[in-house]
């Protein structure tokens, strides 16, 4: 069974989680070209190396983030978003 | 039947009407028409508060007089057995942040799992350790029981298990298969 550890629950089996990917900002669509727009919407970067990640636990309707080495599958800590410490 | 009255799935004319229960090394009660009280959002915990009950900490399980109160979030709150009509009314006739009503009653169902095999059905059904002084009688589990998110806790020697009222037939006869193989039947 493999395990992540939710900030709120503690260690539960992986299939409690739903992985909602990696935490992005936002471009204002008021100001950002299409071009921009279009690879917000429709582009992600998937880059080698750490990732922040918005993850869910399903039963407790738990939000939190993750950090996730996307090479080696490690899950660096897991955290809530109102913590100290968010990036 | 009156139209107003409610209908739940094992009952009459339910979608799940005609399952058995099983009522041997397990027993299922099935107690869905049990009243409750649960609100959720920005207010609830003060107004909780208000009203003198303490708070017990995420996931674990506070009492106030009769009042079991099940706190399942910062600002989210099942309450169970005691007055429960009381707390209902105060909470209809308040006037200030007081949270939503987050329909436990219409959207719960509530199974209550005992018997001298429950121990070994219910390491069948959930992936956590449940065994006495590793799962306290104060503490709350939100996890996968049955393959269902349910909101699971102690009930004196047994569990009761909190989940979507529309998977009922479904968590009933998963229970069975798992009572069948607990007892070293073939499935």
């Amino acid at each position: 069974m493999k395990l992540l550890t939710c900030p709120m629950n503690g260690p539960r089996n992986i299939d409690e989680f739903q992985s909602l990917g990696p935490v992005r900002a936002a471009p204002d669509p008021d100001a950002s070209s299409d071009a921009e727009w279009a690879r917000h919407l429709f582009r992600a970067d998937n880059r080698k190396g750490v990732a922040l990640e918005w993850w869910r636990h399903v039963p407790s309707n738990f939000f939190f983030l993750a950090e996730r080495n996307v090479v080696t599958n490690e899950v660096i800590r897991t955290f809530a978003p109102s913590d100290e410490g968010r990036p | 039947m009156s139209p107003l009255a409610r209908q739940f799935p094992l009952s009459t004319g339910g979608s799940a009407q005609g399952i058995g229960l099983p009522n041997g090394a397990v027993e299922l009660v099935d107690l869905t028409a049990k009243p409750r009280f649960g609100i959720k959002g920005p207010g609830s915990s003060a107004w909780l508060k208000g009203r003198g009950i303490t708070l017990p900490p995420v996931n674990r399980i506070g009492t106030h007089g009769d009042l079991r109160v099940l706190r399942l979030g910062g600002e989210d709150f099942l309450v169970v057995d005691g007055e429960l009509d009381t707390l209902t009314v105060h909470w209809n006739n308040a006037t200030g942040p007081r949270g939503y009503w987050s329909w436990r009653e219409e959207g719960w169902a509530w199974m209550r799992l005992s018997g001298r095999a429950v121990d070994g059905v219910m390491a069948r059904l959930c992936a956590l350790d449940l065994r006495a002084g590793r799962f306290c009688e104060d503490e709350i589990a939100q996890t996968r029981v049955a393959q269902l998110e349910a909101v699971l806790v102690r009930a004196g020697e047994g569990f009761d298990v909190f989940f979507d009222i529309a998977a009922t037939a479904f968590f009933v006869r998963t229970v069975i298969h798992a009572a069948k193989q607990a007892a070293g039947e073939r499935t």
